[in-house]
């Protein structure tokens, strides 16, 4: 869906500033769900990102005259959103601390015990190794059930983690987008989107194994 | 137990390698690093299949699919459309 938005960038911003509703439901459906996870990751409630999303779109149609097109819309809007959500998180005193993007020590992407001790042979080499998930019976691992893991998965991280992974691998931005979005080092992206790819990744192995 | 195949793999750690698979995956890594890391995977199975389930874990989120837009939001969205569009 966003790509539609992306290809035909020019034809939409003329739509809107013609005043046609319906390009702007269609544009509204294409950006909500990274307009979210950027807010999420400024504002602690799914509420308040509602809110934050809603005075974005406002400022997106006041700020449409002066959009030209130098970063895509998608970029551009996700930028207002997080302006907004970056001003109602300091207001609010449930907000996520800044912090929250600064990637922590944090634990191993995989647990220790998976690998072999410093008295072995071959330290720090796998124990018994992962199952290759491509040879499950098709369409496994992209079945209903194994999915609605993958959702649960996402919704367990941490905020930040969170924001990331949902931005980059679930509504596909790029890794520009997000570090411009989310105020991130490309470094510091990656760190999160690691982290939240390897949690994602030991769900589905806990899930497929059983 | 998997025994290791070859002494390249002994380059990077598996333990190293987990943590590296992002990077590797996105074409962050430099030029020395990657000829290091996928020696590692060609001699190891274990980090290969690791590495595609990063993958896999990656395009499943793709898969989930786009949330729909309450419906209470989209409709004060229009609304504020139509201010906008008569102001």
């Amino acid at each position: 869906m966003e790509s539609r938005v992306h290809a035909d960038e020019t034809t939409l911003v003329a739509r809107l500033r013609d005043g046609d509703e319906e390009a702007f439901a269609e544009v509204v459906e294409a950006l909500y769900p990274a307009m979210i996870a950027v807010a999420r990751g400024y504002v602690r409630t799914r509420a308040l990102a509602e809110d934050v999303v809603q005075e974005a779109w406002l400022g997106v149609l006041r700020g449409l005259d002066r959009f030209e097109g130098r970063s895509s819309f998608r970029t551009w809007a996700l930028t207002i959103v997080a302006n907004i959500a970056r001003t109602r998180a300091v207001r609010e005193a449930r907000s996520v601390p800044f912090s929250a993007f600064e990637p922590d020590a944090g634990g191993p992407s995989v647990e220790p015990e998976r690998f072999r001790g410093p008295d072995d042979p071959y330290p720090g080499h796998w124990r018994s190794y992962p199952t290759d998930w491509r040879t499950l019976p098709e369409g496994k691992l992209l079945s209903d059930e194994t999915l609605a893991v993958v959702r649960a998965a996402i919704g367990d991280l941490p905020d930040a983690q969170r924001a990331v992974i949902t931005l980059r691998d679930v509504t596909g931005c790029s890794s520009e987008e997000v570090c411009a979005a989310l105020g991130l080092t490309e470094g510091n992206q990656r760190v999160l989107l690691h982290r939240a790819r390897a949690k994602v990744r030991a769900r589905l192995e806990e899930h497929l194994d059983a | 137990m998997p025994e290791p195949r070859g002494t390249h793999e002994h380059n990077y750690t598996c333990e190293e390698v987990v943590e590296l698979a992002t990077e590797y995956v996105e074409g962050a890594m430099g030029p020395e690093e990657t000829t290091l890391f996928e020696f590692h995977l060609n001699f190891c199975d274990g980090c290969e299949t690791f590495v595609d389930q990063i993958r896999a874990s990656a395009g499943a989120a793709g898969r989930l699919g786009a949330e729909d837009v309450p419906a209470d939001v989209r409709e004060r969205l229009l609304e504020a459309f139509r201010e906008w569009r008569r102001s």
